[in-house]
């Protein structure tokens, strides 16, 4: 690690005392009715977001109560499997066998047809320093869906028409 | 409009550095009044009510204030604790403003206190304690904890903010040499105050751009230290103030503005907002604190910024979110020198919170360094006459905004 240097000014040591604050032993309450079309869905492999009747919003995943309006959606809407990444980043990891520093992406994407964003993964074999705001992608299901988020194993890259369309002035 | 006009006549800070071990949370705090009422040649005796703040869990120590009240000077008088993350700071400072303006009766000069002694906690646990709700409903829909973890732990505080650094670069068209040179900007600055935390007189971009990612695409080089530290600002009515000292720092205009929680959302639901530096939040408290203190162009009228700038990536994005410089260019800003001590906007003289951030004294830190710029009793001060300042604070679920507009003249009646 690089040590970078800085006018430091030490202080004198008074006694410590040591403590412990374990925070596993929380419960915490989350109502989970309104996602259970949601994981059905995710069963079939088919991807579904809820759509508030008052601003047409579309959330993926579910929202339980529309931000702006303080209403209850409760209108389902069926999305495409594509997507495009909203934003990313990296994030590291050291390997427990080989102590080597891996690095892999994080992505929030916004699906096809929703208009919130998802954090999720991407591809491991694909390299964060490839990744672009933009970017599409299409999820990548798990061969057995269960009905939970897991179904979703990753978001895989996708070919991107954009790069081929050419721009009037150039 | 307000009953009372209140105004800064004062602020105290204590030395921060990333071990305070000499001194515990009460005694920290208590420096920093010591400084505060010195500075303005006041007694205790003359303070009629305390507000404080600090972050939640991250000293492990819940409600200091219970334990507190004698060092920060409250016994026999009123005291309000607030806070809310990152913005606390921020939050104390429209809390002690609104003590004032109330205008209640035996109520006219309140001390406003923030500290936070990172050293004494842990802030990873601190701020896992504030995720982990989110994690655990995640875990519950059925997303095994491991990827759980790995994606909401992408960084921590320092992931969003790379989030916006990546989506602010592809915006604007920022390298990251820039974001190099609003750090060592800030770090130099800092190296001219007697209280900040990284004093780094000959820091270098070079130096900057040798230091490994620790976050794509913010380097060592450029993050936020944690720091031991406290503030305290002093807030007064308008007729003890001009007893008081010369050039009394007004406030003509606050707000706190809370937006949709950030990128996450709330039980894994995501945010409506796709860009993360849109940060609609900024530009609504904006709107809010300049139209009280009557500023109709911020980017004429505002002669000295303090921005909430963990990360070089967020001090461009506030400048323009709060309509000091046009979308997309506050990187050149800082290329010309505009920003610089000298220059005709300056920006965060202090260090900024780059170079150090007691988290909850943090907020306040801003205000305070925003008020002695105009009273002309800053360790960094700036060679041009500030007539406006403001001291901004950003913090919760990147969701918090809070704005304090302060003038050398009263707000127009």
């Amino acid at each position: 690690m690089v040590k970078l240097e800085y006018l430091k000014k030490e202080y004198e040591k008074t006694r410590q005392m040591p403590g412990k604050w374990p925070l596993s032993s929380y419960r915490y309450k989350f109502n989970i009715t309104h996602f259970q079309p949601f994981l059905k869905a995710l069963k079939e492999k088919r991807l579904i977001g809820l759509k508030c009747r008052s601003c047409n919003t579309v959330s993926f995943p579910p929202k339980l109560v529309c931000g702006k309006c303080l209403v209850q959606p409760d209108q389902w809407v069926a999305l495409r499997d594509t997507g495009m990444v909203a934003t990313f980043t990296a994030n590291y990891m050291k390997d427990e066998t080989t102590g080597e520093l891996q690095s892999f992406p994080v992505i929030a994407i916004q699906q096809d047809g929703a208009d919130t964003t998802f954090l999720t993964q991407l591809n491991p074999a694909v390299k964060f320093e490839d990744v672009y705001v933009g970017m599409p992608v299409k999820v990548k299901w798990k061969n057995q869906p269960e009905g939970n988020l897991g179904d979703i194993e990753y978001y895989d890259v996708i070919d991107d028409a954009t790069k081929k369309m050419k721009l009037q002035n150039e | 409009m307000s009953k009372q006009q209140a105004a800064i006549v004062s602020a105290g800070f204590c030395e921060h550095a990333s071990k305070r071990s000499d001194v515990n949370m009460a005694e920290m705090a208590n420096e920093a009044i010591q400084d505060c009422l010195n500075n303005a040649n006041i007694e205790m005796d003359a303070v009629d009510a305390i507000v404080m703040g600090n972050m939640p869990a991250f000293e492990g120590a819940n409600l200091p204030e219970l334990w507190m009240t004698d060092w920060v000077g409250a016994r026999d008088k009123p005291l309000i604790r607030v806070t809310t993350g990152g913005t606390t700071g921020g939050s104390v400072a429209i809390a002690g403003y609104y003590h004032v303006a109330a205008g209640l009766p035996g109520i006219e000069t309140v001390l406003a206190v923030a500290f936070e002694q990172q050293s004494c906690g842990n802030t990873s646990v601190g701020l896992s304690s504030v995720a982990l709700g989110e994690i655990s409903i995640v875990n519950a829909l059925g997303l095994p904890a491991e990827s759980a973890m790995r994606i909401f732990g992408a960084g921590a505080a320092i992931g969003i903010a790379s989030y916006q650094a990546i989506n602010y670069m592809k915006r604007s068209g920022c390298t990251e040499e820039d974001l190099a040179r609003v750090v060592v900007q800030n770090r130099r600055n800092a190296a001219k105050n007697w209280w900040t935390h990284l004093k780094m007189p000959d820091y270098t971009i070079e130096q900057v751009m040798a230091t490994p990612y620790v976050s794509y695409p913010l380097r060592f080089g450029m993050v936020t230290p944690a720091s031991d530290g406290a503030c305290a600002v002093l807030f007064t009515r308008e007729e003890i103030a001009k007893d008081t000292v010369d050039i009394p720092a007004y406030v003509n205009g606050v707000s706190s503005v809370a937006n949709e929680t950030g990128i996450v959302g709330y039980a894994a639901a995501g945010a409506g907002q796709l860009d993360p530096c849109e940060q609609l939040g900024a530009v609504e408290s904006a709107k809010l604190a300049y139209s009280q203190a009557g500023i109709s162009f911020p980017e004429k009228e505002i002669d000295y910024a303090e921005v909430y700038s963990p990360f070089p990536n967020q001090e461009l994005m506030w400048l323009e979110r709060l309509g000091l410089f046009k979308e997309n260019t506050a990187h050149l800003r800082y290329r010309d020198g505009t920003t610089a001590p000298n220059g005709e906007l300056p920006v965060n003289c202090s260090g900024g919170v780059n170079s150090t951030n007691a988290i909850g004294a943090s907020g306040l830190e801003r205000v305070a360094e925003a008020a002695l710029q105009i009273m002309g009793k800053a360790e960094n001060q700036v060679p041009k006459t500030v007539h406006t300042s403001i001291g901004h604070g950003w913090g919760g679920c990147i969701n918090f905004v809070t704005l304090t507009v302060l003038s050398d003249q009263p707000r127009r009646k």
